[in-house]
């Protein structure tokens, strides 16, 4: 098959596009549906990317390939997840401001460790030593293919989400994020019901976050700012917070703008790239944010359909 | 001992404007009962707007921060009325104002950067004398820059506690309908109230880019402790957030010197706030159980 079309810029991008709407999707979870505000996703992204890379680079396992890619992965996976239920315990009675203050102070928690742990993690300097856990020939193969990789783990979790709407679970998670104190005296577990939502969502950010190390090659503290929170939630905002599919709408419209047509299709000066473009892509992503939440509070796509069950109970 | 009366010294000159951005911000925080996360960067255009009139008109450092604090203030009142003002009238959540604040912080930090340029500025300001308190060197720079904070943070207390507009601001802060039936016009105190909280962040922001460099995550940098002084010290009004404030800063001088690294006092401090107020918040609805 002919794939010179497809250059690194543009197996970047479209790796970009799907690590992010895994992360939108998974915010959707938190935000759209059970309404937290979690302004710390890099922080759990970072926690899973960086204890994937310590323990594939530092530990000694006593099995290669792929066996310790799989149990370093599942590390990740599950590190992020525990933080998710530790930060979620320390969150889920309080309020918006509460949440703010746990989930940001948990971000740049991340970040300090990242940056001071520096036998663990190399500090600011990075840490380099991972790579793909197979070799199919030459870089452009090995990319594609983790690019294809990572289009199956966003193709999973859109799959769970979508179950998870249609499911008594979800609308459980609708109704606490409607009215939590109305759905605790209906004898709802509330605050077990956020705090599962929140570290399976984490885990699954954790997860991304390896899926993104993997790629990057090279962990660096600088690799954890606030952009990747922003990505994710200016797109699950402007797609539509309460659709499954707003995540997607939206990470096309914004990131798949900015890193794939912009990136690689416009004939803009060279220059323009290194700061010009990316100062930009985060001004507009910010304004977006604003834009969307005053004039069109429900994104693109609108509001939440109801699933068949409520339709069949009160019509459409 | 020794460690005590450094970190005291130290704690107190050094962490200074965070006192004056946390009493800023729980003004608006009071009043508006918003989060406010474009409020860190009220704290970084101060810096900037410092230096811009420093280096630009040659003026030295003390003349600048009033300018640096009415600009920041101007920009203050512009993001209510532009923004917060019209979302109020729209009905947006609260949850969707913090979203919308956290748009307008990122608006903001990048946008200024098209305005004063990509690189890192500093303040043209002469290098300080050293002076040594209870045993520690501190610049002269930094002693000035503290007894401004102190004068400037007391000036408000005194404002909002004593003076009749500052009755005027806690009246609409407790009770806004209440408040507009005694003849108190909301428009006019909730502008002076931005104004006030923008100039506290500019002039804090200001004491900051002098301090080291005037870079786009200045505020950003500051404001989970702004955040976390207010939440923690703000149940108890002003007087709160200013012993919270000092509190802070002298636990984080305290646990650089002692853990040698700063990362690891903001670490420590991070988690022991955030604990609080997880205590707290169980204590509270423990009360209301009951």
């Amino acid at each position: 098959m002919n794939l010179d079309w497809l250059d690194a810029f543009l197996i970047y991008g479209l790796f970009t596009v799907c690590i992010i709407t895994g992360l939108a999707l998974l915010l959707h979870l938190q935000l759209g549906l059970a309404r937290i505000a979690n302004f710390g996703v890099v922080g759990f992204f970072g926690i899973g990317m960086y204890t994937f890379g310590v323990l594939y680079v530092k530990v000694d396992w006593p099995f290669a390939d792929p066996w310790q890619f799989f149990v370093c992965l599942l590390g990740g996976t599950l590190v992020a997840g525990l933080s998710g239920l530790l930060v979620g315990w320390l969150t889920a009675d309080l309020n918006e401001d509460g949440v703010l203050v746990g989930t940001l102070g948990f971000a740049t928690a991340v970040f300090i460790l990242a940056t001071t742990e520096k036998d663990i993690t190399g500090g600011a300097q990075g840490m380099g030593g991972l790579g793909f856990p197979y070799d199919v020939g030459g870089v452009k193969a090995n990319e594609t293919l983790w690019l294809l990789i990572a289009a199956v783990v966003m193709a999973a979790i859109l799959y769970y989400v979508w179950r998870v709407h249609r499911s008594p679970y979800g609308r459980l998670l609708v109704a606490v994020g409607a009215n939590e104190p109305l759905a605790r005296s209906l004898g709802k577990p509330t605050f077990r019901t956020k705090l599962w939502v929140f570290a399976v969502s984490s885990a699954g950010m954790g997860l991304l976050g390896a899926v993104y190390g993997v790629m990057e090659r090279f962990l660096r503290p600088t690799n954890l700012g606030i952009d990747i929170t922003l990505a994710a939630m200016v797109a699950l905002v402007l797609g539509g917070s309460a659709r499954v599919w707003g995540a997607v709408v939206g990470v096309v419209v914004t990131v798949g703008f900015f890193d794939i047509v912009v990136q690689s299709y416009l004939p803009l000066p060279r220059e323009w790239y290194s700061q010009t473009i990316p100062v930009l892509r985060e001004a507009l992503f910010g304004a977006a944010l604003i834009i969307v939440l005053m004039f069109r509070p429900v994104g693109i796509l609108g509001d939440m359909r109801r699933d068949k069950l409520m339709r069949s109970m009160h019509g459409d | 001992m020794d460690l005590l009366s450094k970190a005291l010294v130290i704690g107190l000159t050094e962490h200074a404007p965070l006192v004056l951005a946390a009493i800023g911000f729980a003004l608006l925080y009071r009043l508006t009962g918003l989060m406010n996360v474009a409020y860190s960067e009220t704290v970084t255009l101060g810096a900037y707007f410092g230096m811009w009139v420093n280096t630009t008109f040659g003026l030295n450092f003390y003349a600048v921060l009033l300018p640096a604090g009415v600009m920041a203030g101007l920009v203050s009142v512009a993001t209510y009325l532009a923004i917060f003002r019209p979302a109020k009238r729209r009905n947006v959540g609260t949850l969707e104002l913090v979203i919308i604040s956290f748009g307008l912080s990122i608006f903001m930090r990048h946008g200024l950067q098209f305005v004063f340029g990509y690189p890192v500025r500093f303040y043209d300001v002469p290098p300080p004398d050293t002076l040594r308190v209870l045993g520690t060197g501190v610049s002269t720079f930094r002693l000035l820059a503290l007894i401004s904070v102190a004068v400037v943070s007391l000036a408000l207390y005194w404002f909002i506690q004593k003076s009749r507009l500052g009755l005027q601001i806690r009246a609409l802060a407790s009770d806004e309908g209440l408040a507009q039936a005694s003849g108190i016009r909301p428009l006019a105190v909730t502008v002076l109230i931005w104004f006030i909280a923008g100039m506290a962040g500019g002039l804090a922001g200001a004491f900051y880019g002098v301090g080291s460099s005037v870079v786009p995550l200045l505020g950003w940098r500051q404001f989970l402790f702004i955040l976390l002084v207010v939440l923690v010290g703000g149940t108890r009004g002003l007087g709160g957030v200013i012993v919270v404030g000092i509190a802070t800063g002298v636990a984080l001088a305290a646990m650089t010197l002692q853990f040698g690294q700063a990362y690891y006092a903001q670490l420590a401090l991070i988690a022991a706030f955030v604990v609080f107020l997880k205590v707290r918040s169980r204590r509270t609805a423990e009360t209301g159980k009951v």
